[in-house]
């Protein structure tokens, strides 16, 4: 064995040694009740996709907030449009992340946000068009998506000032690992009107209990 | 500026502040009007909006706009009412309070306007069939008439031109018919004003005549058909069903290509039975008002790519008229938006309306109506997803008219829940 496959074999072996060295927080949120499933306005246009639209079952948002270096390069997520929806519904990404935002459906959509974290409007773009439209995040806080021919679609951005986040499963529980030892506090978005937090100390290769009520 | 329009500047600004941190309750208002049952799949919402929208005019007042005054102040609340059941059936009604259909100095009056069902047998919208009472399928105005998405407060010139047509009586004369266009230089605003409520446009705004439409897609293709009780010119109190019978059906059509999400191009077609039953009297033995029809034929094709969308549309309308034959005329519009920024848009509309000429009685031939051009500009400011001014400055050059030029300003303020 030559030295070069014996240092990657040492270094596999040491994996999930470093991997159990950082910390995880599980647990739940209580979340609300799940809206009604909103009506798509019709009385003027023929839309060719169905009427029943998926039901929008609220989810939370969990971070660690603490003094985290912005990325060194941008990272790169998407927020579809299909099936007259946005997809995901709730995105949270870390501050100077870029969005982008591909049409999946066989019609325009006119993304749009007047939210004071980031106001812009995409114009209408074909599903086929190329670049596909995006914009940077630069600025931290709530942005709300709208489509300016389909009233009905509702999308949420988080940005947040920390690379460490996680979106609930519909059922309130979350799972936020990767994180490094310290003193933090451990934020529940849940609402614009709604965010619970907790203080939270991590030490090495940990896995703390956190549930917010 | 007098009295009433400080006061409505006033109101507008007012509500401006509040209406920019009001997103959040919009939001949940929205949820709140909101209902769902049997595990959603039947939901019904609530929605609306409310314009507060006042005009500076000359006289004769233009189009559509009903006051023998300078200055017209017209609140306007509208509420809609959308319900899905299941895949297959959705419903709508819309109910105005308002001061009249067209903005007028009457007073305040509740009114339901549209209200409809429709049923789609398949996903893949197809196939749909609508009854009840709602707007037109000619042509492609329709889509964006309502306050919020029309970059304009007015209607395009078709939509509300009026002709010398009168629906109540047929002219005895091509003169007379003259006299009714006021084409003629003894024409006064004063008698012009008196007369503008017999008079129809070559369609009347939205058309929400009652009926059935069958309209769905194929491909690129969709397409549209519809048999209603009045012709695209009729006044809006013939719309309802109980007011017109049903031995004159007025039949539509629109034929629809899409090449892409970018284009869109249509045909439609109109023939109908445009006079009232007080017409009957009026008629040549032996004939009916299904013998007189309102016959359109309209082009239409829309373009949209980022910032910019482009509108137009041709309409060539035939009135048969007894004793005279028949009185043609021509209207089209072209229209432009622009979003300058995500909360800040202009537009600017070409409206032109041209008209045959009919014998004058004195061996020669005269135009049957008053050709006009108008330019609309609007600019709209979006101050909230739920808020918007929009402004308003149309030129209106009517050369046999008494003023030659008329200047009209208009204002709105829409909040949309």
């Amino acid at each position: 064995m030559t030295s070069r496959p014996l240092a990657l074999f040492l270094a596999a072996l040491a994996l999930p040694a470093l991997a159990s060295a950082e910390s995880v927080i599980e647990g739940r949120v209580a979340l609300p009740k799940t809206h009604a499933a909103p009506v798509m306005n019709k009385r003027y246009e023929i839309v060719t996709k169905g009427g029943v639209l998926a039901t929008n079952p609220p989810l939370a948002v969990v971070y660690l907030e603490g003094a985290f270096s912005p990325p060194a390069t941008p990272p790169v997520v998407q927020m579809a449009q299909k099936d007259l929806t946005f997809l995901p519904l709730l995105l949270p990404v870390q501050v100077g992340t870029k969005v982008e935002f591909p049409n999946f459906d066989d019609q325009y959509h006119n993304i749009f946000s007047y939210s004071p974290a980031k106001r812009f409007d995409l114009g209408r773009y074909r599903p086929d068009e190329k670049p596909v439209p995006s914009q940077m995040f630069p600025t931290a806080g709530l942005v709300t998506l709208r489509c300016d021919i389909h009233e009905h679609m509702r999308g949420l951005i988080l940005v947040l000032p920390t690379p460490h986040f996680v979106v609930t499963e519909p059922d309130g529980r979350f799972r936020l690992g990767g994180l490094p030892a310290g003193r933090y506090i451990l934020k529940a978005w849940i609402n614009s009107q709604t965010t619970l937090e907790r203080p939270v100390e991590l030490t090495a290769d940990s896995v703390l209990h956190m549930d917010f009520p | 500026m007098n009295s009433r329009r400080v006061r409505l500047l006033g109101l507008l600004l007012a509500l401006l502040p509040a209406a920019r941190g009001a997103e959040d309750f919009f939001e949940r208002l929205d949820q709140a009007l909101t209902v769902s049952a049997f595990d959603d799949r039947a939901r019904a919402r609530l929605s609306g909006t409310l314009d507060l929208e006042g005009y500076a005019l000359s006289q004769p007042s233009p189009g559509l706009l009903y006051t023998a005054g300078h200055a017209l102040f017209n609140p306007r609340l509208s509420t809609f009412l959308d319900v899905q059941l299941g895949d297959q059936f959705y419903a709508f009604a819309q109910a105005r309070a308002d001061r009249g259909f067209d903005p007028s100095d009457e007073s305040f009056e509740p009114r339901l306007d549209e209200y409809a069902v429709r049923f789609t047998p398949s996903r893949d919208g197809r196939f749909n069939v609508q009854v009840g009472k709602f707007a037109t399928v000619v042509g492609h105005w329709v889509s964006r008439h309502g306050s919020w998405d029309n970059p304009f407060i007015t209607a395009p010139l078709p939509y509300e031109h009026l002709t010398g047509i009168w629906d109540i009586a047929p002219p005895r004369s091509a003169l007379q018919l003259q006299n009714w266009a006021h084409v003629l230089p003894t024409s006064s605003p004063a008698l012009e004003y008196a007369e503008k409520p017999r008079r129809t446009p070559v369609i009347w705004g939205p058309s929400y005549a009652s009926g059935i439409s069958v309209f769905g897609h194929a491909g690129k293709f969709d397409y549209a058909a519809e048999l209603k009780n009045a012709a695209l010119s009729s006044h809006p109190e013939v719309w309802t069903a109980r007011r017109i019978p049903w031995a004159d059906p007025t039949v539509s059509a629109r034929l629809g290509y899409r090449p892409n999400a970018m284009w869109n191009l249509g045909f439609s077609a109109s023939s109908g039975a445009y006079l009232r039953p007080s017409a009957d009297p009026l008629l040549p033995p032996g004939q009916n008002r299904g013998d007189y029809r309102e016959t359109v034929l309209a082009q239409d094709v829309a373009f949209a790519w980022h910032h910019v969308q482009l509108w137009s549309e041709i309409y060539h309308a035939r009135f048969e008229i007894p004793r005279i034959g028949h009185a043609d005329t021509t209207a089209y519009y072209v229209e432009a938006k622009y979003k300058f920024t995500p909360r800040f848009f202009g537009a600017m509309r070409w409206n032109q309306q041209l008209f045959a000429t009919l014998p004058d009685g004195k061996g020669g031939r005269a135009a049957w109506g008053r050709e006009v051009w108008r330019i609309d500009f609007a600019p709209t400011y979006r101050f909230t997803p739920q808020t918007q001014l929009k402004l308003q400055s149309s030129l209106l050059h009517d050369p046999s008219g008494p003023q030659g030029h008329s200047l009209t300003h208009a204002a709105q303020f829409t909040l949309r829940f």
